[in-house]
């Protein structure tokens, strides 16, 4: 698993790639987690991610938590069709702003 | 003898004063050799001499242990002067002594040697002086010396003087072959008593199993009490607790602090499952007592047989060795605390670090360094490496035999050890029933039923992409398509977490999990088990998915993507078994 942040148009992309799995969601949690404290503006690119599983959800779910709570825009963009599986079965479809790339995802923001 | 001289006596019975001198000769040696009491003998003796000469008084001076003095030890006379001590190099006496030769001294008061200061304490008077050196060899042990010729001119005669000379010759060999039997007889005695501690020490070691045993030992000791032990110690359950052990330091010493370690061993292991606290109480035990600036260097632990695992903690002593069940790899194991009975606590609060080692069907090597130091044939010394060479070489044998082989490799003929060697040694037969071996496979007929996979890695989080690889690749073998491996593969991760988060939780180092996968005709079948205690099920449920919060996704992951996700009872030995099923 790796965890990339790049600056692109005033906005954070988080590029995760590889597995998030109990072993690595720790350190993702704590990478979006760090992100959310210092940019309003953070979107996953998740177009790497062969596996999520409930943990590495988990650690989504608390940064979108921490996002609501600051104000800040948190989205996810090109997530592929097994993390997106494990989002439709969690329900989670409706709840994370979902987008097809990182330029609608900023896009969709305004 | 005594006959021989009795007809020497006949033959020359005319000859007075010879077969007079023969005649106390002859009593005189009869009795040196026939009396166990030297003070008696020796005052008889002069009593005789005294008497047969005609003088006043007799005395017997022997050189003390530092050479300095000489020593009345007995005498004869109006003055009982039997103890006192004068320099070595003072009057007649001491010339006599230093110059190996008898004196004749016909007129005491014209000799300067002598010493007028006993008979001015005593009252005596001493006139004339007739005294001959104990020799013997170089040595000399002391004199004998006679006072005052009271018969005839009252002048002593050279005659006295052979005569003197002679008898101290047979009162010198007597004298020396008292003290050397005595010699003999305290040795024997202490040889005695070290045989019956040894006796005692040997009974200390455990009775052997049989070669059908698992756990055998030897103890070999350089002299007759051992500063090394061993023992082994099975429990009802088929546990079987051992040890092998060194004192610092030889001889009676170490060979009680042995007694009393083993015993404190045997005692104190029946009170506990854990080899290092009982490292611990045995350090605290010696330590309460003292023992002296002797200390005990001691490896052991509690074996389990049916799994082939040993509990092992160390103090101070060479590490033991492992070899794999294929004879090739040694594995060693380095003391981690110092040796027992020298501090009360030194290996920290939580007592002597204790490892789990997993024999593997391999076998498990404690010695002493009686063993790496052991002498060889082609001399020098065994060493480690040797020590592991001759192990390898016997590897193949039983357990008994591989004690005998390699002992009696060091063993050299006609030689006695140059240490203690004490030698363990565990076998492990390396067919355990492996817990959960015992899932019923499904006893359809088709050919494609039956079990594809079994995967055991320790719970660990980053084993689970193992686990999902071997699910991917027993989906694969059952011709799944990609979203319906995608949605097995989850199932059994998140089954996985939970058995790492949940069930082990709490553990320092967690246990192994087992996933089975089994094909029964449609389906597959996906057991998940691990060792830990069993689960409150209630507890592991579904959670409510309107509520958005992190965690708590796993169950309802695995029930949405499978068919049925159940605990059923688990079979002995495992804790918790959860059977996933998924049509194909």
């Amino acid at each position: 698993m790796s965890l990339e942040i790049t600056e692109k148009d005033g906005a954070t992309i988080v590029a995760l790639a590889g597995d998030v799995d109990l072993q690595t969601s720790p350190a993702v949690r704590q990478g979006l987690l760090e992100c959310l404290e210092t940019h309003d503006k953070v979107v996953v690119d998740m177009s790497q991610v062969n596996y999520i599983d409930s943990s590495g959800v988990a650690s989504l779910v608390e940064a979108f938590q921490v996002s609501r709570k600051k104000g800040s825009f948190f989205a996810l963009a090109h997530v592929s069709a097994a993390a997106m599986r494990v989002l439709n079965l969690a329900r989670l479809d409706k709840v994370f702003s979902i987008h097809e790339s990182t330029e609608d995802a900023l896009a969709a923001n305004g | 003898m005594s006959e021989a001289v009795d007809e020497m006596i006949a033959d020359v019975a005319d000859g007075g004063e010879v077969q007079g001198h023969l005649g106390l000769i002859a009593a005189m040696t009869r009795e040196f050799t026939a009396t166990r009491d030297a003070d008696v003998m020796a005052k008889t003796g002069l009593e005789r001499i005294t008497k047969y000469v005609g003088a006043e008084a007799a005395s017997l001076f022997l050189i003390d242990d530092n050479g300095k003095e000489l020593v009345c030890s007995a005498c004869s006379g109006p003055v009982d002067i039997t103890g006192l001590r004068i320099p070595a190099d003072a009057g007649i006496v001491g010339r006599v002594y230093n110059g190996r030769s008898g004196q004749m001294v016909r007129d005491v008061t014209k000799d300067a040697d002598f010493g007028a200061m006993v008979d001015e304490q005593t009252g005596f008077t001493t006139k004339s002086i007739l005294c001959a050196p104990l020799s013997l060899g170089d040595d000399c042990l002391g004199c004998i010396e006679i006072i005052n010729k009271n018969t005839g001119d009252g002048l002593f005669e050279t005659d006295d003087l052979t005569l003197l000379e002679t008898l101290a010759g047979a009162a010198t060999l007597a004298i020396h072959n008292f003290r050397l039997t005595q010699q003999v007889v305290t040795q024997e005695r202490e040889r005695h008593e070290l045989e019956l501690a040894a006796q005692i020490q040997r009974q200390l070691l455990p009775p052997d199993g049989g070669a059908e045993f698992r756990v055998h030992g030897i103890n070999m000791a350089a002299r007759s009490v051992s500063g090394d032990f061993y023992d082994i110690l099975p429990l009802a359950d088929g546990r079987i607790w051992f040890n092998v052990g060194d004192v610092s330091g030889k001889g009676m010493n170490a060979a009680l602090l042995m007694a009393k370690t083993s015993s404190l061993f045997r005692c104190l292991a029946k009170a506990t499952e854990n080899p290092g606290r009982l490292f611990d109480a045995i350090n605290s035990e010696l330590c309460e007592t003292g023992t002296h600036g002797l200390f005990v260097t001691m490896a052991g632990g509690l074996f389990d047989p049916t799994t082939g695992k040993i509990l092992m903690a160390n103090a101070g002593h060479e590490p033991p060795l492992l070899l794999d069940g294929f004879g090739e790899q040694f594995t060693f194991f380095e003391a981690e605390a110092p040796p027992l009975g020298i501090m009360p606590g030194i290996a920290g609060p939580d007592g002597y670090p204790t490892h789990e080692i997993d024999l593997n069907g391999g076998t498990f090597y404690i010695f002493t360094d009686g063993l790496t130091e052991a002498t060889t044939f082609g001399g020098g010394m065994l060493g480690i490496d040797g020590a592991r060479a001759l192990i390898r070489e016997h590897a193949e044998e039983s357990p008994d035999r591989q004690l005998n082989s390699i002992t009696g490799a060091v063993r050299l003929p006609g030689q006695s050890l140059r240490d203690d060697l004490t030698m363990l040694v565990i076998k492990d037969m390396g067919v355990h029933e492996e817990p959960g071996s015992t899932v019923p496979v499904p006893d359809s007929k088709d050919s494609v039923s039956g079990q594809i996979l079994r995967l055991r890695v320790p719970a660990k989080a980053d084993r689970l992409k193992v686990i999902r690889a071997g699910t991917e690749q027993a989906a694969s073998f059952c011709d799944a398509d990609e979203s319906w491996t995608t949605d097995l593969v989850m199932a059994v991760d998140e089954a996985c977490q939970n058995v790492i988060r949940h069930a082990y939780s709490g553990w320092d180092e967690p246990g192994d999990i087992v996933v089975d996968f089994i094909r029964d005709t449609d389906r597959l079948i996906v057991h998940l088990m691990d060792f830990a205690e069993p689960v409150d099920q209630a507890k592991i449920k579904s959670r409510d998915l309107d509520e958005v919060r992190p965690g708590g996704l796993g169950v309802h992951l695995i029930k949405s993507v499978t068919d049925e996700a159940i605990f059923v009872d688990p079979p002995e030995g495992v804790g918790n078994l959860f059977k996933l099923t998924k049509r194909l």
